[in-house]
């Protein structure tokens, strides 16, 4: 289970991962580059795939810790 | 007088429809980057909200919306912009093995298939797309799957020069524009073989080459 010190860690590096994810998006919204939207589709996509992986486990072991869930 | 005349034609610009706010595309493309830019705040403001060592409720609920809600709308609007601005001229033209084909294509003086359509506007938009791709779903799906290995192979340099086309040009990528139009079909020099341009027994190309200039045997740059 994660222990409360943990947590903050697991979200910041939720965190650190949907930055990169939005700053690969902004190079394909502002420029029209077929190796920078391959590189959103299939690493910038996966990134944001696992910060919501860590976002949720970190929330049910909060829940669960709390007893909630 | 032909400089003169095409002097003329350069400063003269198509005018815009009477209270033009810009393209969709154009729009989603500011949404999507004021999207990204409200995500980089919150993503800062739940950093900063996380300093303290318990996290309430509130602060699950700005991370829920800035690691969860607003990366997924993000993720939305970037790539149905990718997908649709993947299809673009200047997107094929990005890669630098492209650089004589779009230059032909844009140059109005050619006489090739490809620059002949371009310069008429037989094909207003997407013109590499258009004509590189099948019709329907699958055919967008196939020319994605096949930029795919574009993009793979000119990342790590496994290709030949000349730039070949990886199999003969079906007729049916004519056919889908063409192959309804009166004038194609009334045509005195079409009307007796349409039943051979149809099969494909004979090749639109055939009588219609060249589509493209002929690639010089050039190192790679």
């Amino acid at each position: 289970m994660t222990t409360p010190s943990r947590l903050p860690w697991v979200l910041r590096i939720a965190i650190i991962l949907v930055l990169v994810f939005n700053l690969m998006a902004l190079i394909v919204l502002i420029r029209e580059n077929p190796i920078a939207f391959t590189l959103f589709m299939f690493l910038g996509q996966p990134l944001f795939a696992v910060a919501l992986i860590l976002l949720f486990g970190a929330l049910a072991a909060e829940l669960r810790a709390r007893r909630i869930l | 007088m032909i400089l003169a005349a095409g002097a003329a034609a350069g400063e003269l610009s198509v005018p815009l429809p009477h209270g033009w706010i810009g393209t969709t595309s154009q729009w989603m493309t500011g949404f999507g980057i004021g999207l990204v830019v409200l995500n980089l705040i919150l993503l800062l403001f739940a950093w900063y909200r996380m300093r303290g060592a318990d996290q309430g409720p509130s602060v699950w609920g700005w991370l829920l919306v800035a690691v969860g809600l607003v990366p997924l709308m993000v993720g939305f609007v970037t790539f149905s912009h990718g997908l649709e601005s993947s299809a673009t001229v200047s997107s094929c033209g990005s890669c630098h093995t492209m650089t004589p084909f779009v230059r032909d294509l844009t140059d109005v003086k050619s006489d090739t298939l490809a620059a002949t359509h371009f310069k008429n506007r037989y094909i207003r938009e997407n013109q590499c797309y258009s004509c590189h791709s099948d019709y329907g779903l699958g055919g967008t799906i196939r020319a994605k799957l096949a930029g795919l290995g574009h993009v793979w192979r000119y990342t790590t340099g496994r290709y030949t020069v000349p730039i070949t086309i990886a199999a003969p040009y079906p007729n049916s990528r004519c056919l889908g524009c063409h192959g309804e139009s009166q004038r194609f079909l009334n045509s005195p020099t079409k009307k007796d073989m349409l039943p051979e341009l149809m099969s494909g027994k004979t090749r639109c190309l055939d009588c219609h080459a060249p589509a493209h200039p002929e690639q010089k045997k050039e190192a790679r740059l």
